[in-house]
């Protein structure tokens, strides 16, 4: 195996990772500020996605307003979600959202179906197909694309929680509502605030990723590789969770290389465990100090 | 007799009568509801009592059908209820195998582990092709007690009923006892429990051996009931469907995991009719139950039983 080919790999591990790195984001600005995980997310972005392209599909958008389009669909429907289902639930234990979550995971998949059949669609690429050659390394341009595509969304997002008014109240909801709400901060605005935020995440995982793996109703499952992104760099841990990403997608591509392909299914999921056994709150979380 | 006493003989009576009145795929039916409540049981356990939440009982599950259909195929001699025991302890030994390394873990990250179980133990039944015919399936021979095979909808329905019946017993006296009110207090707090002297390793890892006894039992019922395994069968999906179970009859509670796994499984066979419009009215009822009724139908239910 030459070197030419490894970082071919790599760059197309890293593309993945960061599409895992953009899912296990979105999961955690939702857990961080209401502490439930969002079985939903997966659909969500597959729901946006379907209304991207299907809006430009009708008008004949250029593709830059795909993008736009997508996020517009994925802004709406997080918040219409969070504001009619899951304030009523705010009672409720986390257990109960989470249920909540998963119905509604199947109901988006269930309309997907309905309105656009369960088949496979391709989706138009934003990138040109022909590869960048550096020297004897040849690098896909979609991998490129997505790479940097969600880098710039990650740096995005770093300068909205570390320098924004807004991110600074949604980190100190994040750390402790009660003492976020004496300081004058809505909390309630603060969960709203971040289900649009994730759902504008995963509208831009969406259309990145798209071109690579194909429209379906099926789309959605993408979440549970954001999930296990998410655990290996530490729940709650927004560096985390893109090192998490990182980490999986590369790992995932370079597997196929060394491993028995019956195997490699079970690689992310091993390296998992193995990762949680070594650090039980993953790679840069910390265990939680609870008191009685 | 008070009330509490006459529910048990009820519910006896009505899974003695049930194959003479019900048409006979009610009583499949019957019978993959009590495989559903004895997994529900099992995972209610560890996941209301000892708060660890589990994604990978289809994985359990799996573990369990499998090794009973296997037995059953090169060692067609051995009775049926030895068949589950060998199918409960083996998967109780996955469990236990599985559980030790998971006790540094809490919350999502133990649920997290657990889902990636489920996916390495159907990709190990894909890759153990020779032993399990892998994608191709496995056609379960029927059962035999003492010489009998048991090979009708009716014979299938009383040995899941009889199980089903001793676990659900065994599992409401074990809530009772000293392990049982320890795994309770591991859920309210781990802190204050080992504070109290409970030993929090060694019964976080019995409550995994005993839910996986429980699931891989369930399993062994499982294959014979459907006679037909495929590793696809035993998803993530399923494993969702049981944490489904649990939530909606209530966590923590024998009579809520009974009255989920019934509730989940009869709603998924009546809504088969609706096709594709199924998970839409599945989802949609999910997300009304929990709303209207947070913390399980059990908690709903409770003022009715405390007036009566």
């Amino acid at each position: 195996m030459t070197a030419a080919t490894i970082i071919h790999v790599v760059a197309s591990g890293l593309a993945t990772g960061a599409i895992y790195a953009l899912m296990a984001l979105s999961l955690v600005i939702i857990y961080n500020a209401t502490r439930t995980l969002n079985f939903a997310q997966g659909e969500m972005l597959m729901m946006s996605t379907f209304v991207a392209w299907a809006v430009q599909r009708a008008l004949g958008l250029p593709l830059v307003l795909t993008l736009v389009v997508a996020i517009v669909a994925g802004g709406v429907m997080a918040w219409l979600v969070e504001r009619t289902i899951i304030r009523r639930a705010i009672g409720g234990t986390h257990w109960d959202v989470l249920i909540i979550t998963v119905g509604l995971s199947l109901i988006l998949r269930a309309l997907a179906g309905l309105a656009w059949t369960h088949d496979e669609f391709p989706f138009p690429s934003f990138f040109p197909s022909a590869p960048i050659v550096l020297g004897p390394v040849r690098l896909a341009p979609v991998s490129v694309g997505i790479f940097g595509g969600s880098l710039a969304l990650m740096a995005a997002l770093w300068a909205l929680f570390r320098f924004t008014r807004l991110g600074r109240a949604m980190r100190a909801v994040a750390q402790n509502q009660r003492a976020a709400r004496l300081m004058g901060i809505s909390v309630e605005r603060m969960y709203s605030t971040s289900w649009v935020l994730a759902g504008v995440v995963g509208a831009v995982a969406g259309v990145l990723v798209a071109p690579v793996v194909f429209l379906s109703s099926k789309m959605g499952l993408i979440v549970i590789n954001g999930f296990t992104a998410a655990v290996i760099g530490g729940f709650g841990s927004m560096p985390g969770a893109v090192l998490g990403g990182m980490f999986l997608g590369v790992l995932e591509n370079l597997a196929p290389l060394y491993l028995p392909s019956g195997i490699r299914y079970s690689v992310p999921f091993v390296v998992l465990v193995a990762v949680l056994v070594v650090r039980p709150a993953g790679l840069v979380g910390r265990i939680e100090r609870r008191k009685v | 007799m008070s009330l509490r006493r006459v529910w048990p003989l009820v519910a006896l009576a009505a899974l003695a009568v049930w194959p003479w009145v019900a048409p006979r795929y009610f009583v499949f039916l019957a019978s993959l509801v009590l495989v559903n409540v004895v997994v529900a049981i099992g995972l209610n356990l560890l996941s209301g009592y000892t708060n660890q939440l589990s994604f990978g009982h289809a994985g359990f599950l799996a573990v369990g059908a499998y090794v009973a259909a296997l037995t059953t195929i090169h060692a067609p001699a051995v009775p049926v209820v030895v068949t589950l025991l060998i199918a409960g302890a083996f998967t109780a030994a996955v469990g236990l195998a599985f559980g030790v390394p998971c006790l540094r873990l809490g919350g999502l990250y133990l649920s997290m582990a657990t889902l990636a179980f489920g996916f390495v133990i159907t990709e190990a039944i894909l890759n153990l092709d020779t032993l399990t015919k892998g994608a191709d399936g496995l056609r379960v021979p029927a059962a035999r007690l003492g010489g009998w095979p048991l090979s009708s909808d009716t014979t299938r329905y009383y040995l899941t009923a009889v199980v089903a019946v001793l676990l659900v017993a065994a599992a409401v006296n074990l809530v009772r006892t000293r392990p049982g009110r320890a795994f309770l207090a591991l859920r309210e707090s781990e802190i204050a429990a080992q504070a109290s002297g409970i030993p929090v390793a060694l019964y976080k890892t019995a409550a995994f051996g005993v839910s996986a006894f429980y699931t891989g039992v369930a399993g062994g019922l499982f294959a014979f009931v459907v006679g037909f395994l495929s590793p696809d069968a035993f998803d993530v999906f399923l494993s969702v469907d049981f944490v489904v179970m649990i939530i909606v009859g209530g966590l923590g509670s024998v009579p809520g995991s009974i009255i989920g796994a019934a509730v989940v499984t009869v709603l998924y066979d009546w809504l088969a009719a609706f096709q594709n419009y199924r998970p839409l009215i599945f989802g949609t009822i999910l997300i009304a139950c929990m709303l209207f009724m947070p913390g399980g139908i059990v908690r709903a239910l409770e003022p009715l039983s405390r007036r009566t």
